[in-house]
């Protein structure tokens, strides 16, 4: 009973790990080109899991169909932040942009706030299941995985196949070299800020497809520090890495989650939160460049 | 430097303590605010030794202030039946400081061993994990929190306790303040705060000149979370006389405690002090005419002091006095 | 005794070797050139030697004491000190805060407190000249004044052995004479041995180096006192790319 109970479990873990992965791609983006630490980066799922409830309750559509919208949200919010704030603050020190991406969140936060109020909203999104024996998976999730796995093999083509991906990799590598190449080092910064936060804000959307319910301005805050955690395990540089260290974080949570139920005078799903904690820790004292050698 | 010139600049800041509590005490009905002020300036000076004067940022910095209330709430309803009397919250004050002193050993011997954007995500969840952790062992009573009242009442009488937490734990505060300012002026002069300049400057140099800067870097931490400790116990848990850990783990203490070291100027001695004073009192009018606006207008601001004049208020002021014989007095 | 034992000593950074088996000897007092062009390994050198970072195989004995493994600081604290080619001047401390800051805690094991140090200072900034900029943020000062300060600090530290990278680079010929004066006084004045990095070798080291060692593409090159080495062929080749007497073809 246990066992079947924890495999259904894993294989959940598994399918959000995705989500999260996809979620943290975008964080490891920006910091392996800017070597900036999107501090904001909750505030930006935020945003695109409030997409994602406009389009179900305000457009009446499948929220799914909210993924181009977020995503162009993202990357306008990304352009606006780059060219006002972060291109100032390229030569100053670390703290700054922690800050800057700090305020950013808050910003998102409070204004969502003001236009949403602070209530906390959901959605029903029903369109059926789909039985595998051990476990029953909704639809809506099938959804988001697929929608993750798509996201992530867009970007690994975007990277390797494309002039304009290309490009931004040689920045990565080393930005005076690219410069010499003639490559607009200013612009792949800009643009790589936007596309990271594009796929941030993205994410949201396919989040909502897990937890159509407490949506509300301050929702953030735990997903900022599950990304960070993800963005470790798979190396803090690689967007690669953050997928894979996604699926590797779904079923470590689920798996401690059924691990903390079984022990009496537990709390498990505050205990799983202080067990990310901990893994967190863990993994920079060890292994700071990350448990998965990504590219 | 002589004695005298070395601490001048005490003379500003304790002057201006000095004015507020009197200020307090005298005008009818700003005694709330003027406590408010003076725990934003604590904060701020507490936090500055060890944010403003290594530059690293702690973004779980809360977790040491809640782990001092429930210092203070675990000994006051543990021992109130002892018969020690006021002594008791004596023995809560040293606990709050040795639970924020152990908390940070534990945290800095991960976190301190990391560089810059590295140290500041190890951070970032610590006062969640903590909460997490007390709320998902149980540990204090988990979510329900303690509530200690009636064993305050107990312990040094009703009259006693009404004064304790509606006036002297805002002298408390003050108090905190006062060992804040000091703590900060004896480090900035001494060679402690010379290591800390030089590692915030540039580690790698600072350590080629044979500063060990793990060990600076630690003083500075462990000195700044005791302080946190502090300010938890008094103005916190002696105050209110409950913890609850959804309150006191709250990350936007931190922020707050950010925007009045970076307003008022990071690692000066005035500075957190300005910080707290513009602030506080932006805050007690943006509550009063723009309420549920706070956070949105200083946010924006955060941004701008990074962007337009980092080394902030204060740090203004020191580059237009270069020179001057008002120089000494601000440091 | 050696003051210096640089042992088999390689760095690798991922695939490529930037230190090869490097074995060199520096004694009490001794004058020394190391020479070579870019990516030789010799800014590699001094930071295995200073303790930047650590040597991937190889050992490192300061006066018979085993550094390998020693953090940058303890090997200060024993007498090591250091300026940069590019200079890193504490910039927003005055210059007599940035000299006192490598007294305090690089001269006599750390031990020196605030106020000596400042005393120490006054000292060197008087040997370099900067008296009048005593008190100006370091941040301010032109290229040429940071370089000396930098001097300064790191003489502040009363160091058995500096390590001098590209000191010299960007100067006019009138500079560089007044510079190779000022290196004769203080190591007479200090009796500390000095270890010049440059990237070719110059009249100015020529007349100061006692001995001189030429890096090529991690390795050693050659070793041998610096008369010997200006007229040897294989610094020739290294230099020129082609042997000498074929040079004119």
């Amino acid at each position: 009973m246990f066992l079947e109970q924890l495999s259904g479990n894993l294989f959940q873990g598994l399918i959000l790990g995705a989500v999260y992965g996809m979620a943290t791609m975008g964080l490891s983006l920006i910091f392996g080109v800017l070597r900036v630490v999107n501090v904001g980066h909750g505030a930006f799922m935020m945003v695109g899991a409030y997409c994602s409830l406009w389009a179900f309750h305000g457009l009446g559509v499948a929220p799914i169909l909210a993924l181009p919208l977020a995503m162009l949200v993202g990357m306008g919010l990304g352009l606006i932040f780059y060219y006002t704030v972060i291109r100032r603050l390229i030569k100053a020190p670390e703290l700054a942009t922690l800050l800057a991406t700090f305020a950013f969140g808050v910003i998102l936060e409070e204004t969502i706030k003001l236009i949403a109020t602070s209530e906390s909203r959901g959605f029903n999104w029903d369109i059926g299941k789909i039985d595998f024996g051990f476990t029953i998976l909704p639809y809506t999730k099938l959804i988001a995985f697929a929608g993750s796995v798509l996201i992530a093999l867009l970007l690994y083509w975007w990277f390797n196949k494309t002039r304009a991906g290309m490009a931004m990799r040689c920045v990565v590598e080393d930005d005076q070299g690219a410069r010499v190449c003639g490559i607009n080092v200013e612009w792949e910064y800009a643009l790589s800020f936007s596309l990271g936060l594009g796929l941030t804000v993205a994410s949201g959307v396919l989040l909502t497809m897990f937890i159509p319910v407490g949506i509300q301005p301050y929702m953030g805050g735990g997903y900022t520090l599950k990304a960070f955690v993800i963005a470790v395990l798979g190396g803090l540089t690689s967007p690669y890495g953050a997928f894979f260290g996604g699926l590797v974080f779904g079923l470590l949570e689920n798996g401690s989650y059924s691990l903390f139920a079984q022990i009496p005078g537990l709390e498990p799903f505050a205990m799983t939160r202080f067990f990310s904690f901990v893994m967190l820790l863990v993994i920079l004292l060890f292994r700071p460049t990350g448990l998965l050698r990504a590219r | 430097m002589g004695a005298a010139r070395k601490y001048a600049p005490l003379l500003p800041v304790l002057g201006l303590y000095a004015a507020l509590f009197a200020i307090g005490l005298l005008v009818p009905g700003k005694w709330q605010l003027i406590a408010q002020l003076v725990f934003y300036c604590a904060l701020g000076q507490a936090f500055n030794l060890f944010m403003g004067m290594t530059g690293y940022v702690d973004f779980g910095y809360v977790a040491f202030m809640g782990v001092g209330a429930y210092g203070m709430a675990v000994t006051v309803s543990s021992l109130s039946d002892k018969g020690l009397g006021m002594g008791v919250i004596g023995i809560g004050l040293i606990l709050s400081v040795v639970f924020a002193i152990l908390l940070s050993l534990a945290v800095g011997a991960v976190a301190l061993r990391l560089r810059g954007a590295y140290f500041a995500i190890a951070t970032i969840g610590v006062n969640e994990g903590f909460r997490y952790l007390i709320e998902g062992a149980r540990i204090w009573n988990g979510s329900e929190g303690i509530i200690f009242s009636s064993q305050l009442r107990e312990l040094i009488g009703r009259e006693a306790a009404m004064s304790l937490s509606t006036f002297w734990a805002d002298v408390m505060v003050f108090g905190v303040a006062g060992i804040a300012t000091v703590l900060t002026i004896v480090y900035m002069r001494g060679k402690i705060g010379y290591a800390l300049a030089a590692l915030r400057m540039d580690e790698d140099a600072a350590k080629v000149m044979g500063i060990n800067v793990t060990r600076f870097k630690i003083i500075a931490f462990i000195t700044s979370a005791a302080l946190a400790g502090l300010l938890g116990a008094t103005a916190w848990a002696v105050k209110l006389t409950y913890v609850y850990p959804a309150d006191v783990f709250g990350i936007h203490y931190t922020v707050e405690a950010i925007i009045i070291v970076l307003l008022g100027g990071a690692g000066t001695l005035l500075g957190p002090i300005v910080g707290g004073l513009i602030y506080g009192v932006s805050k007690y009018y943006l509550a009063v005419y723009l309420p549920g606006f706070q956070l949105l207008v200083f946010a924006p601001v955060i941004i701008a002091v990074i962007v337009l004049f980092p080394e902030g208020t204060v740090g203004m002021i020191k580059k237009n006095l270069l020179g001057t014989a008002l120089e000494k007095y601000i440091l | 005794m050696s003051l210096l034992r640089v042992e088999n000593v390689t760095k690798r950074f991922g695939g490529l070797v930037a230190v090869d088996n490097v074995t060199a000897e520096i004694a009490h007092g001794e004058m020394m050139a190391i020479v070579g062009p870019n990516g030789a390994g010799k800014t590699t050198l001094f930071n295995l030697i200073n303790g930047v970072f650590f040597p991937d195989e190889g050992k490192i004995w300061f006066e018979d004491v085993d550094v390998t493994r020693y953090p940058a600081y303890r090997r200060a604290h024993l007498g090591i000190g250091r300026t940069f080619q590019i200079s890193r001047p504490f910039g927003s401390a005055t210059v007599q805060e940035n000299i006192a800051i490598g007294a305090m805690f690089g001269a006599a094991g750390g031990e020196i407190d605030v106020d000596q140090a400042m005393d120490m200072a006054d000292h060197y900034i008087g040997l370099i000249g900067l008296s009048s900029h005593r008190d100006k943020l370091a941040g301010g000062l032109t290229p040429i004044e940071k370089k000396m300060m930098e001097i300064a600090r790191a003489l502040a530290m009363k160091p058995r052995l500096l390590l001098m990278d590209e000191a010299m680079a960007g100067m006019n010929p009138k500079d560089i004479d007044k510079m190779v004066d000022f290196i004769k006084r203080i190591r007479e004045e200090e009796g500390i041995a000095i270890v010049a990095l440059v990237e070719h070798i110059m009249r100015a080291v020529a007349g100061l180096a006692e001995r001189v060692l030429v890096m090529h593409q991690g390795a050693k090159l050659v070793d041998e006192p610096t008369k010997a080495a200006l007229s040897d062929p294989r610094v020739i080749e290294v230099y020129l790319g082609v042997p000498p007497g074929e040079a004119d073809a």
